[in-house]
């Protein structure tokens, strides 16, 4: 029987690594974050991009993504990270990406990957959140929400079980705003590879320590920032 | 579109993935509906992670789409969490590509895989808003039609379909779009255009046939009430598959579904001639595309989806004319591309260490056979020409190169089978165990060997050798079961035993007539569909409709067909010959088996036009 050897057994060591920022938007808002994974690897072979591989016995193409976006979720500032076996400019490899790209998908800009993933400390959202009362009163709810002392979660252990976790310093807001029949909040909250606050978390808390229910009617992330404040991209 | 986009933004959020309701994937045609004439909705009466592996469905939306002024969209049946949240918010059946609701369409055309999907055409007409009955449906569009391997006996749906489509697609559907884009400015009503669909080979329109009964309840006779109609149907057949249409593109879901990955027709029809296999005859004759075409097309789908896997389609890979060949030229651009070729579909017989070694070099999975019955007796019954060495040598050269998982596809409840035969399943499932043993401990996989049998209920099914014979009562499959589990030796050996009441159904609509329709149609009403879901399937619903409409199941499961009989799909012509199945049907009694086409031709009736490899001569 004959040796069996990793199929790309022609290491390719050397690599060239790019940061991609985009957009999804419109349609592209109800895909989850694992079929985003797969349609991107896909994105990268039909733009004929020659990407680098793992180096295993079932090579695939390498893709990074540093954070997840919320199923229905817009963002114009979506990073992924991807690599090369030779260089391509910029241009050239945001050119064919964005040839390939299904609808609601956007190449914003091509670059360096000059920070790293752990540097992301913070996700800034605005979201567009409406009830069943005017909006000058959600506005005052919310700002009653913001005024507690503690705001207290249940969040699933790994062992299954549940515990009460405070949310409260955790949560900036950055702007409140009533207007036609909705409201508009902006929030920064804390995001990457540690401690991250899903935006739909927080509304849900609001809601329910409110006592009123709340339809979300947009959601979107606007910025991805660091621990000394500045932008991530 | 505008209203329906409007309702599902949002809702979708409430829905398990919403990605499959709402279109936009790469591969997904839209066109300007002002500029076109013909609109067709392909249906595919299932969920969408099921439809979207349909390779039928693949070809006939790029084929329908290439003509510029026609627009052919996908429809799936939406999972029930959806369908509730879509008859809440009044949002009919839409197409993906346009969101429009069916009834703007010209053609809804369902393919119909399998008997239990049957009540996903009515539930999914009903949540379109169309009537599900054709009598009710005065106008022109939509016109309802189907088509896919359970047309070749539509009877228990003639009150549902316009019209039925035999056979291949490509050019029969092709046709009978020309013949409506023609007579659409006209203004023609339903009965006028069915009149001269009807003249177009491969169309079969019910209404326009009369079918008569025995006293005894069989049929005695089908006879044309129109004169455009013609006495039997003949299905459509491509002579020349290496020049079909396939398409470049598929579209490419952002769900995960049952197959995803590019997929490559090799060829059609089997040459086999296993007798329960209906597959086996009604995609007679065995057509293969070149080696060049194949490779041509993988590199196109490849590149135009960006898929990392391809398969390979066919009733029996291995049986190309070309095989290695084909293997080795595939080979070298997949790996090249850091593609996956997975071949399904290979025989026990063709599987030699070469061929074994270069589907090791693509990936070690298991390794999967379907010896379907477990004693020699039995396998020369069906045909199924697969020696029990053959099986063994096999799965020797398998363990050799370190293989250690076999799976063995077995039926119950086949013509004739005795209860040795179902012990003798235990028996070859406990010899390929010590196989694994002998081998040698530095050539075997380690972590011992796991020998995976399971078993389905046979259901015969029109023109094959087995149409006549009557389906195991539950009782006897049942009995059947138990003894096999009894037989089992070893704890290597794990049984898995697929049994319930939808085996009968299946036969009972796969055989049945046009009294069916009210059957089927009463127990739409008592709310069955999504039947191939253990979860939905309502057989006590079924029950009750059975006897409401006062069929029993029995007369057309459990009952022994002469074959003098007039079945009801006796006016459809699937080239097969009536007496060919009969004599394969005596042939079968008699344990004797039947060569294959490859070996020599045995006179099933298909003629050499139809271009089969081995059609025409002996």
């Amino acid at each position: 029987m004959a040796v069996i050897e990793p199929k790309n057994a022609r290491l390719r060591i050397e690599r060239f690594d790019y940061r991609i920022v985009f957009a999804k938007q419109g349609r592209a808002i109800y895909i989850s974050h694992l079929d985003m994974m797969r349609a991107f690897q896909r994105i990268i072979k039909r733009a004929k991009l020659p990407v680098w591989h793992t180096q295993g016995f079932n090579p695939h193409v390498y893709i990074m993504f540093p954070l997840a976006l919320s199923l229905g979720m817009e963002s114009r500032c979506e990073v992924m990270d991807i690599a090369l076996i030779e260089e391509l400019s910029y241009d050239e490899v945001k050119e064919r990406l964005s040839a390939s790209m299904p609808e609601g998908f956007e190449v914003i800009s091509v670059g360096a990957p000059v920070h790293k993933h752990t540097d992301i400390a913070f996700s800034c959202y605005e979201t567009e959140i409406a009830a069943q009362i005017p909006s000058e009163e959600v506005v005052r709810l919310f700002e009653d929400f913001l005024k507690r002392d503690t705001i207290e979660i249940e969040k699933r252990t790994k062992k299954k079980t549940t515990k009460l976790v405070d949310i409260k310093p955790y949560i900036e807001c950055e702007g409140l705003e009533a207007g036609d029949g909705s409201v508009k909040v902006k929030l920064r909250l804390p995001s990457g590879t540690g401690f991250n606050l899903n935006l739909n978390v927080v509304i849900d808390a609001f809601a329910s320590l409110s006592g009123i229910e709340v339809e979300t009617i947009c959601a979107r992330r606007t910025n991805i920032l660091m621990e000394n404040g500045e932008n991530f991209t | 579109m505008e209203e329906i986009r409007k309702k599902l933004d949002r809702l979708l959020l409430k829905t398990q993935k919403p990605a499959r309701y709402i279109g936009g994937e790469v591969g997904s045609v839209v066109k300007d509906k002002e500029k076109v004439d013909v609109r067709f909705a392909f249906c595919f009466p299932d969920t969408y992670d099921v439809g979207m592996s349909h390779l039928g469905m693949k070809i006939l939306y790029g084929l329908k789409n290439a003509r510029e002024n026609w627009w052919c969209e996908r429809v799936f049946m939406p999972e029930t969490d959806f369908e509730s949240l879509m008859r809440e918010n009044d949002i009919p059946l839409y197409a993906l590509e346009s969101l429009d609701p069916l009834t703007e369409f010209d053609f809804i055309g369902f393919t119909l895989q399998y008997e239990l999907s049957y009540n996903n055409v009515l539930q999914m007409l009903d949540l379109a808003g169309i009537p599900v009955l054709a009598k009710d449906r005065k106008d022109l569009a939509p016109i309802i039609v189907a088509g896919g391997p359970c047309v070749c006996n539509p009877e228990p749906l003639v009150d549902f379909f316009d019209l039925f489509i035999l056979g291949e697609g490509e050019e029969v559907n092709v046709e009978l779009m020309e013949l409506y884009e023609r007579m659409k400015p006209d203004r023609p009503t339903k009965e006028q255009f069915l009149r001269e669909a009807c003249k177009i080979e491969g169309i079969y329109v019910p209404q326009f046939y009369d079918v008569e009964y025995n006293e005894d309840g069989t049929v005695s006779s089908i006879t044309p009430n129109v004169a455009e109609a013609p006495a039997r149907i003949k299905k459509r057949v491509i002579p020349d598959l290496d020049s079909v249409y396939y398409p470049e593109a598929f579209v490419v879901p952002f769900t995960q579904i049952v197959h995803d990955r590019a997929v490559v027709e090799v060829l059609r029809g089997c040459i086999r001639g296993c007798r329960f296999c209906q597959a086996g005859f009604i995609y007679r004759p065995f057509r293969e595309k070149s080696v060049a075409t194949i490779k041509n097309e993988t590199k196109s789908l490849c590149e135009q989806t960006g898929y990392e896997q391809v398969s390979l389609s066919s009733l029996s890979t291995s049986d190309h004319t070309k095989i290695n060949k084909l293997l080795d030229e595939l080979s070298d651009y997949t790996d090249e591309e850091n593609i996956n070729l997975s071949l399904p579909s290979l025989r026990i017989d063709s599987f030699s260490d070469e061929l074994l070694e270069k589907i090791k070099a693509v990936r070690k999975s298991g390794l999967t056979f379907a010896p379907e019955a477990g004693t020699q007796r039995l396998r020369d019954v069906i045909n199924k020409n697969l020696t029990e060495d053959e099986i063994l040598d096999t799965c020797r050269t398998a363990f050799m190169g370190g293989y250690t998982a076999v799976k063995l596809y077995f039926m119950l409840g086949l013509p004739d089978e005795t209860l040795d035969d179902v012990a003798g399943i235990a028996r070859l499932a406990q010899k390929v165990v010590d196989l694994y043993y002998e081998t040698p401990k530095e050539n075997r996989g380690r972590g011992g060997v796991q020998v995976s049998v399971s078993t389905a209920t046979f259901v015969p099914k029109p023109f094959t050798p087995f149409e006549f014979e009557p389906q195991d009562t539950p009782e006897m499959i049942k009995q059947k079961q138990e003894h096999l589990l009894a037989s089992l030796t070893s704890k290597k050996i794990k049984l898995s035993m697929h049994y319930s009441n939808t085996s009968i159904l299946e036969a009972v609509l796969a055989r049945g007539d046009r009294r069916l329709s009210k059957v089927i149609y009463t127990a739409w009403k008592k709310g069955c569909y999504l039947d191939s879901w253990d979860e939905h399937f309502k057989y006590d619903k079924w029950q009750e409709a059975f006897e409401e409409c006062g069929v029993d199941p029995a007369f057309y499961a459990n009952r022994r067909r002469s074959y003098d009989e007039t079945a009801p799909w006796s006016h459809l012509d699937y080239l097969v010959t009536h007496s060919f199945l009969v004599r394969e049907n005596k042939k079968a009694h008699q344990a004797q088996t039947t060569r294959n086409c490859a070996e020599g031709c045995s006179g099933c009736g298909i003629k050499a036009e139809c271009g089969g490899v081995y059609c025409g001569g002996n």
